[in-house]
């Protein structure tokens, strides 16, 4: 593989760079973008293509326990979706198979063979982050990092409701470098350690009957704190209490308002958007809860859009997969992970004809269509709960192209339908710009990455070549060369490389006064030794934090 | 020269499945001298940590260089490959022997498929009630010990996990806690338990039935099985979190192969009204971590059937049937050769692992023991993994050399494509 590449011709969608479909050379040297190469530079034809940054999945769940846990149950399906090994030049080729929750290796050949080059796990166990990492070794090609949950952490609990917030931070930097993860993760804030007494709902983000004083507004505030005072390059990353349930917009948007000021992402808020409830039937809270969203800059999302077809529901938030295989009879995995977390797995199928599967995928899109600022607003499934990665390349449709939205709109039950949004016709169609923005700029600059999503001098040579297509889905679905760190990836739309990916990861500073208090918990209660818990440190470097990060 | 003598703390132990890591291993003069802590299927599976180094191919000592090299042409020139992943390696040497399975289009397997198969397929057809070992320290006040006392094969499960300790919302360890023996046949619980239910072993499942059918408010008809069985039931409904316990591996007496299934039912209808887990006991030397690794390279968790060019789950036509079909005539044994769905000297065999030269077969190469000679990760009988130490300097580290085979066997067909 060459070092130098110069991409000619192409139409260049750069939105962090104010690029907008301009045709321009962007050039390649030593797996970084630069601004100029000497003349004789190996040349990429892209002309009548479409070069974008590569894409970012800022909330997925590729790998660690709970993910391994739902591979294992789910033999039916991925038996009718093998994969043989590609042909590949630079490593030795794997098979694998895929379904909605893919082996490792395929899960690494299909998000490159969609133009996606970085990708964040959005919920992992700290007690099991080791596992993580040794799927993430055997994911090729996607840099990857993840989020610990801390949401339902015991001795985390316990600092918030003692009051010792500083501790709290302490603890949290601590882990988050013990375990080698990226960001803080809060799923259903002291709602899973409810479950696991038994306590089915959260009645609101004051509700007291879990840990005396850990109140979902004190989780959330004191962890937003902490991602803040640590300068940490992604801001604490929250699923809400009450996720699937009619009338939780309401608690979403109270979990807003708890943090105004604070920065904060509040992952697939599509499952956390919905009116009705209390006897009222289910519907649509979206223009309630963008209405918030497009007003409040310290707000980001993912939509988690419900793409009607078969998922897999993977969650830390064990009680809503209790609901969802009561309601549906369908297999339910629990388990209960000791003093941090949960995990809920239950295989689901969105169908047309169900009404609240219906209700969903309308919600999903009119978040994306409502949304006035695509920066805040990102695109992401959360794979595999709302559908597997690999219906991105339709969602992008489905944005981009009304008259096929229309017609799919008309296909699905419209009983819960009736004053939503959509329902009354929303012309919006995206633009390249906006997808290169929702799939690339957008959460980068979410996550804190200041050297993916973009193309400018710099930046990380991740590079998506798309040729023009009527068909948007067949577009997005096989990019004509993707390279991933200056290295040619996909080339003619075949996976010939799989290097290794990099891992994206934080380790940063705390006060070591936590650690006595750490020990004694550990004697106490812990089932393995704290100089056993940290991993070893992953071999790329920590992305920096701190305000000079 | 290394250090030969000294200390090392918190050593993880792979004698059985609950993986202590509190062990203290005393070296003196590059051996074992006592493992602190370890319970006595600890202290021998820790032993004084000798084990042999040889490399063998074609009858004789050779180096480790050239007994790779002949083992690459082995399985790269075989017609039908089995690869086996035996016991006390590494989840990396499990990655490095998964790889070679691919590769060479073979079939793969671990230990899981003669003893836990039919909980596997259960998991498969109705999902699981699990939970870490620590949320039952900390949570459970309710233990039903299902036709096992954990004290005979997991010496130390009731000291570090349940029942004795005190817990998070368990104050007074034992004390806080109802212990349930159920009695099947022979097979009996823990001599102490608060409670006990004697079951014939032909009603198991007509039992477990009938306390499913209590749990879920339908007793007609289970007045027959005894107050005892209502007691149970109606203790199982009360508790705050209730924690099932039985044995998963092969015992003494065969098990009933649809208890799995029928005790995850008991455990996720518990799950209407209280909180429940159902956790099998595990063995030792990091066979989950065989399941896991083959699940996430390959998405099946044993038996899995690479010749077609991508995994097929083959659950009912495993390695033992294979072999005696003659479909197999090579087989790369990766680890210590327990549990061999085979005659280890039936087909051509490498044997890559702890003492391998002691085995009957063509190439062997001697490897130290994971978390003895060799660090990495293993995982314990719930799914969470454990850093592996390595207290002694040994023989060559079995993840090396497998993949160092891997790239050999890659090579030669990459000439030939």
């Amino acid at each position: 593989m060459s070092d130098r590449l110069r991409i000619t011709g192409g139409a260049v969608y750069d939105p962090a760079n104010g690029v907008d479909g301009d045709v321009r050379d962007v050039c390649v040297l030593d797996g970084r973008i630069v601004d100029a190469l000497p003349t004789d530079a190996p040349r990429l034809d892209a002309h009548g293509m479409v070069v974008m940054p590569g894409g970012i999945d800022i909330h997925a769940h590729i790998a660690g326990s709970s993910v391994n846990h739902a591979r294992r149950i789910l033999s039916d399906e991925r038996t009718a979706d093998p994969t043989a090994a590609p042909a590949l030049r630079d490593a030795v080729p794997r098979s694998g198979t895929g379904g909605t929750v893919p082996s490792t290796f395929t899960t690494g050949y299909r998000y490159a063979g969609l133009g996606y080059t970085t990708v964040f796990d959005a919920a992992v166990a700290p007690v099991s982050a080791r596992d993580t990492h040794a799927q993430l070794d055997d994911t090729p090609i996607i840099d990857a990092g993840f989020f610990a949950l801390m949401g339902n952490d015991a001795y985390l609990l316990q600092q918030v409701a003692a009051g010792e917030r500083d501790r709290a931070r302490d603890y949290t930097a601590w882990l988050l470098g013990a375990t080698g993860a990226y960001a803080i993760k809060i799923v259903n804030p002291g709602g899973v350690e409810l479950w696991k007494r038994n306590i089915r709902t959260v009645k609101s983000i004051d509700d007291t009957s879990g840990v005396p004083g850990a109140t979902p507004r004190a989780i959330m505030e004191t962890l937003a704190d902490a991602a803040a005072t640590l300068a940490l390059p992604h801001p604490v990353h929250i699923h809400c209490n009450n996720l699937g349930l009619p009338g939780n917009v309401s608690t979403t948007l109270d979990s807003m308002r708890a943090l105004s000021g604070r920065r904060a992402h509040f992952a697939h808020a599509q499952f956390h958007a919905y009116a009705g409830g209390n006897g009222k039937p289910w519907a649509s809270g979206a223009k309630q809860l963008i209405a918030y969203i497009n007003a409040h800059d310290e707000v980001s999302i993912d939509v988690g859009q419900v793409m009607l077809g078969h998922a897999t529901t993977v969650t830390a938030d064990g009680a809503v997969e209790y609901l969802l295989h009561a309601s549906s009879g369908r297999r339910w995995v629990n388990v209960d992970v000791e003093l941090e977390t949960g995990c809920g797995i239950v295989p689901y199928e969105y169908r047309d004809a169900a009404a609240v599967a219906a209700l969903q995928w309308v919600v999903g899109l009119e978040l994306f269509l409502l949304s006035e600022d695509p920066w805040r607003v990102v695109l992401s499934t959360d794979h595999p709960n709302g559908g597997a990665f690999t219906s991105y390349p339709e969602l992008i449709r489905l944005l981009m192209d009304r008259a096929y939205r229309d017609d799919r709109l008309k296909a699905v039950n419209q009983k819960l339908l009736a004053g939503s949004a959509l329902a009354d016709g929303l012309a919006r169609e995206y633009t390249l710009r906006e997808i290169a923005i929702i799939t690339r700029a957008g959460p980068a600059r979410q996550l804190g990455l200041a050297n993916k999503g973009h193309l400018g001098a710099g930046a990380d040579a991740d590079i998506t070549i798309y040729a023009r297509d009527a068909n948007i889905a067949a577009m997005f679905s096989t990019p004509r060369y993707v390279i991933k760190a200056g290295e040619l990836v996909v080339e003619e739309g075949q996976l010939r490389r799989a290097p290794p990916s990099r891992r994206l990861y934080v380790r940063p500073p705390y006060d070591d006064a936590v650690m006595r208090d750490l020990s004694a918990w550990f004697e106490r209660y812990a089932t393995i030794a704290l100089a056993n818990y940290p991993v070893a440190p992953p071999r790329d470097a920590p992305v920096p934090v701190g305000a000079g990060a | 020269m290394t250090q030969m003598s000294g200390l090392v703390e918190h050593v993880t132990c792979l004698g059985c499945g609950c993986s202590c890591d509190d062990i203290v291993v005393a070296v003196r003069d590059g051996r074992i001298a006592e493992a602190r802590g370890a319970c006595a299927l600890g202290a021998s599976w820790f032993g004084d940590g000798r084990v042999p180094a040889i490399a063998r191919a074609g009858g004789s000592n050779v180096s480790i260089d050239a007994a790779i090299d002949a083992a690459a042409a082995l399985l790269d020139e075989a017609r039908r490959v089995l690869v086996f992943l035996g016991t006390d390696i590494s989840c990396e040497t499990q990655r490095a022997a998964v790889e070679v399975a691919d590769t060479v289009r073979g079939v793969v397997d671990g230990i899981s498929s003669s003893s836990v198969a039919s909980g596997i397929l259960a998991a498969q057809r109705r999902g699981r009630v699990s939970a870490t070992l620590g949320e039952i320290r900390n949570r459970a006040d309710c233990i039903v010990f299902w036709g096992t006392d954990p004290s005979a094969r997991y010496p130390r499960y009731a000291s570090r996990y349940a029942p004795e300790p005190a817990g998070l919302f368990l104050p007074n360890g034992r004390r806080s806690r109802t212990i349930v023996a159920v009695d099947i046949g022979g097979a009996r619980g823990p001599a102490d338990a608060d409670v006990r239910l004697e079951v014939p072993p032909e009603q198991e499942l007509d039992t477990i039935a009938a306390l499913r059918a209590s749990v879920a408010g339908r007793s007609l008809g289970t007045e027959r099985f005894g107050p005892a069985l209502a007691d149970v039931a109606r203790r199982l409904a009360a508790a705050r979190y209730v924690a099932i316990v039985y044995d998963a591996e092969p015992g003494a007496l065969p098990a009933q192969p649809a208890r799995a299934e029928s005790l995850t039912a008991l455990g996720q209808g518990l799950n209407a009204g209280t909180r429940a887990c159902v956790t099998p006991l595990r063995g030792g030397g990091n066979r989950i971590g065989a399941e896991a690794v083959l699940t996430w390279q390959t998405g099946y968790p044993m038996t899995v059937d690479f010749s077609r060019g991508h995994p097929r789950f083959r659950p009912d036509d495993g390695p033992r049937a294979l072999v005696d079909a003659g479909a197999i005539d090579a087989a790369l044994v990766v680890g210590r050769p327990l549990g061999l769905p085979f005659a280890i000297d039936a087909v051509h065999t490498v044997a890559v692992g702890p003492a391998a030269s002691d085995a009957a077969c063509e190439i062997a190469i001697d490897t130290g023991v994971a978390g003895v000679h060799e660090g990495g990760t293993a995982f314990r009988m719930d799914d969470l993994p454990l850093p592996l130490s390595a207290p002694l300097p040994g023989p060559p580290v079995a993840a090396d050399i497998v993949r160092t085979l891997a790239q050999r066997i890659g090579a030669r067909r990459a000439r030939r494509s």
